[in-house]
């Protein structure tokens, strides 16, 4: 049996909220243990406005498609044997747009949502250390001195546990012994989300000028990041940087 | 000598043989080689490269790593007369870490193997070899009921409330430090059993009861020779009283980031503890070191802090409690014996923007930035001499901190058992433009901090937390009634006229 055109919209539209509202949630525990990432209820609204309209794009695309999308609710609207229903539904729709108003202008304690970018375009210079760098054209230079690659890395190692792990935590994964006090949370370095998609000089970028170095769309006014700058010198920067990268076994991107 | 003599201890010989064969496989469950090299990669930096507990982490950590050189281990589960852990307590402390701890969990990166070689490698840095010979004696658990919780804080009284205070709050009255380099040590506060180290199961508990927690001045209850033994059954009565304390409120909740102001229509409550205050929801905040700007403070002793809010149509009041396990009263001598040498006033204080942001951008969450001022409302427990008191500042960042000749609101705080509690007020309007005007239904952002003076806090080296809000909820007007009606109308309306339009064709 083919499937009616009202059918299908109303499956469609159906799947693609259980999508957003549980797929992608187990999708995110998979790749963050322990977390269920719920999407903001103001987004899902959102991409489910979008979904319904491409739906509809899609099945009304050619002339006939949209006629017979439009016939079962035509029958429904004239045909006399389908009083019944009608009514039903003539009732039902305007009780449902009654709750969905109610559900909007009743006062909630849902917090506004936050989007913030997490890896923003970086400048193209930046100020640090009273110097000017050329992050297009920086580089760690400590990388080429490659006889001494492990005792760099061990430095960096002791930087990181002076001053890092109690955010990005012990074992790099942003999960810190002060973690939970900071909103957005540390990011992790393990895995392939973070330092893997940047180079090094962005890290450089990030490590010197901190949370307040952010541009608006990174939220510098969120970040906890310090501005380490203030803590720890040029050469440490570049120590540190070789430690996360060697220990999560990432690489610096190069292009 | 007969035969059957012979006999006998060719069988006794055996049988040693045998147990001596079974506790060196035993022994053997992991390669202390092996776990030399992920010792290095993945613990060096907190217990040290040879196992001091001296790593690079450990001058900014309370509790300090654990010196695995000395042999000593704070959980086992072998009992008074094996002063060592069994393997498996290890690996257990290592698989699941020390909540409320920096030492993390490894069972999501380490394999099993891993864990045992681990486990050999630290033990062979003591040289410690071969297993305890006995566990714990468990006895019957007795389930828990009111008779056993009102025996169990009888017990506890006697026997605990010297160190972990009346109410168990770890409000001690001892100055404590550990064995290994003398650190001040906290007693834990046992009304938040999800941050206890090895567990908050009614086992686990009675298991810290029987052995103690070595290194620490937690005793044994199970050494004959002391007069506070326990018995078994004796135990299970504190276990029952100890899993009866939990303060769920002071339980963060995930998610829960809004300070939820009541609006009243009489007055507001007078002091923190007013009944008042007793069904307004509250939302617990987690507090950790400040260590964004100089001077950083790495070691708190306060963990999280509980905030509820009222307001009437003049003045809003904020109730902030948090556990604290001293009064920190300079120039008090009671307060100076728990105290390590010069010590401050406990104090705590509320953030708030100067201007309620319209869209994304809000002040710096470290007091505030050049472009974007905020208030902090700082209260003070005062001294001996002086009595409490309290300030506002106008902040632009760390460094830009003014503190005002006059102040516009009012608050009063009281410390007991373990607990403080202050209460502050203010208008909710204003004439000074520096203040932040209340309105009520918009989000406003609001931050906390604390300082335990006898913990060495002030100035900078504090608690904080992030940016949460607060939001004043206006009383549902009939705007929440008229306007889905109207909608329901307008819908029903339209449902209708299309019908008669589809007809007609
Ligand atoms: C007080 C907590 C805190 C400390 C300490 C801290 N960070 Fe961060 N860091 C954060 C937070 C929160 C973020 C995420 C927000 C952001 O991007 O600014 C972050 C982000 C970063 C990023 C950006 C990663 C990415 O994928 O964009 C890098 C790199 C970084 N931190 C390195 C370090 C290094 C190196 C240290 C030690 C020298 C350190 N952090 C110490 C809190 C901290
Ligand atoms: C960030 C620092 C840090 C790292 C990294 C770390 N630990 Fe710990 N560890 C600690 C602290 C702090 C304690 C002590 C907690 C206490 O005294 O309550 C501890 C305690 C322990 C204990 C003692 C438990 C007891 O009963 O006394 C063991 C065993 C241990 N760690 C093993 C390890 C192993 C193995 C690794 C590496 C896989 C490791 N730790 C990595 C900080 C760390
Ligand atoms: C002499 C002081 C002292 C006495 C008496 C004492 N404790 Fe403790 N207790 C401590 C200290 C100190 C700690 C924290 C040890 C640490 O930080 O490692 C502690 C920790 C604990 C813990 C936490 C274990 C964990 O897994 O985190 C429990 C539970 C506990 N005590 C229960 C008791 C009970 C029940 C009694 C009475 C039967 C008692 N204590 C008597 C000092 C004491």
């Amino acid at each position: 049996m083919k499937m009616s055109k009202l059918s299908l919209f109303v499956l469609l539209t159906i799947g693609a909220y259980l999508v957003l509202k549980i797929v992608v949630p187990i999708i995110g525990r998979f790749l963050h243990p322990g977390t269920w990432p719920l999407i903001p209820t103001s987004l899902l609204k959102m991409y489910m406005l979008f979904i319904i309209v491409t739906i509809l794009l899609y099945l009304t695309s050619k002339e006939e498609d949209a006629k017979a999308l439009i016939a079962p609710i035509k029958a429904t609207l004239t045909d006399p044997s389908k009083r019944m229903l009608r009514n039903i539904i003539f009732a039902v729709i305007p009780l449902l747009a009654a709750y969905i108003t109610y559900s909007n202008v009743a006062p909630s304690y849902d917090a506004p949502v936050e989007l913030r970018s997490i890896h923003p375009a970086p400048p193209s210079s930046v100020n640090a250390y009273n110097k000017s760098y050329n992050l297009l054209t920086l580089k760690n230079p400590l990388r080429d001195d490659a006889a001494n690659y492990a005792k760099y890395v061990k430095e960096g190692g002791e930087v990181y546990f002076k001053n890092c792990f109690y955010c990005h935590g012990d074992k790099l994964d942003g999960k810190g012994h002060f973690y939970q006090g900071f909103n957005p949370q540390p990011l992790p370095f393990m895995g392939t989300d973070t330092i893997a998609q940047l180079s090094e000089s962005f890290v450089f970028w990030r490590v010197a000028t901190g949370g307040p170095g952010l541009p608006k769309e990174g939220a510098p006014w969120l970040s906890a990041m310090p501005i380490w700058e203030h803590f720890i010198s040029e050469e440490e920067i570049w120590k540190v940087s070789m430690f996360i990268y060697d220990y999560s076994g990432n690489k610096p991107r190069t292009f | 000598m007969n035969i059957k003599k012979l006999f006998k201890m060719h069988y006794l010989l055996a049988v040693i043989l045998l147990i001596a064969t079974v506790s060196i496989s035993e022994a053997a469950k992991g390669d202390k080689e092996a776990g030399k090299k992920v010792y290095e990669k993945k613990c060096a930096w907190c217990h040290g490269w040879a196992g001091a507990g001296d790593g690079a982490a450990a001058d900014f950590l309370n509790p300090r790593p654990r010196d695995f050189t000395s042999g000593i281990y704070k959980y086992k589960t072998s009992n008074i007369d094996n002063p060592f852990p069994y393997e498996e307590d290890i690996y257990k402390m290592i698989a699941n870490g020390m909540t409320g701890t920096s030492m993390p969990f490894w069972k999501d990166v380490l394999s099993d193997k891993d864990i045992w070689n681990l486990v050999a490698y630290v033990k062979s840095l003591a040289g410690l070899e071969g297993e305890p010979a006995a566990k714990v004696n468990y006895g019957k658990q007795v389930s828990s009921s009111a008779e056993s919780i009102k025996k169990g804080k009888e017990l506890f009284i006697d026997r605990c409330s010297e160190c972990h205070g009346d109410e168990g709050k770890g409000d001690a009255m001892k100055k404590l430090k550990d064995d290994w380099v003398g650190n001040r040590i906290w007693p834990r506060n046992l009304t938040k059993p999800w941050l206890f180290r090895a567990g908050s199961d009614p086992k686990d508990i009675y298991t810290r009861i029987s052995t103690g927690i070595s290194g620490t001045p937690m005793p044994s209850f199970d050494d004959p020779a002391s007069k506070k033994k326990l018995t078994e059954e004796e135990k299970w009565h504190v276990v029952n009283y100890v899993t009866s304390i939990k303060n769920e409120a002071r339980r963060l909740k995930d998610g829960d980031t809004v300070v939820k102001a009541k609006r009243l229509t009489g007055e507001l409550p007078k002091d923190v503890n007013d009944e008042k205050w007793k069904d307004v929801e509250s939302t617990a905040y987690p507090l950790v070191g400040q260590i964004i700007a100089k001077e950083r403070f790495f070691t708190p002793s306060v963990e999280d802090i509980t905030v509820k809010a009222v307001y009437n149509d003049k003045d809003i009041a904020f109730l902030l409690e948090w556990d604290d396990r001293t009064n920190s009263i300079p120039g008090d001598a009671k307060a100076q014996e728990l105290a390590d040498g010069e010590f401050y006033e406990d104090a705590v204080s509320i953030q708030l923007p100067v201007t309620i942001p319209e869209e994304m951008e809000k002040p710096y969450f470290g007091m505030g930035d050049g472009s974007h001022p905020v208030n902090v409302w700082h209260w003070k427990s005062g001294t001996a001499k002086d009595p409490q008191s309290v300030n506002v500042m106008d902040a632009t960042g760390f460094k830009n901190i003014k503190k005002r000749d006059k102040v516009n609101i009012t608050a009063k705080g009281s410390y007991n058992k373990g607990t403080w509690k202050v209460m502050m007020t203010r208008p909710l309007k204003t004439d000074n433009k520096d203040d932040m005007q209340f309105e009520e239904g918009r989000f406003t952002p609001i931050a906390f901090a604390t300082w335990d003076g006898t913990n060495g806090e002030k100035g900078s080296k504090h608690t904080i937390t992030t940016w949460y809000w607060i939001l004043l909820k206006p009383p549902t007007g009939s705007k929440v009634v008229f306007i889905p009606l109207l909608v329901a109308g307008i819908v029903l309306g339209a449902e209708l006229l299309i019908a008669r339009s589809v007809k007609k064709k």
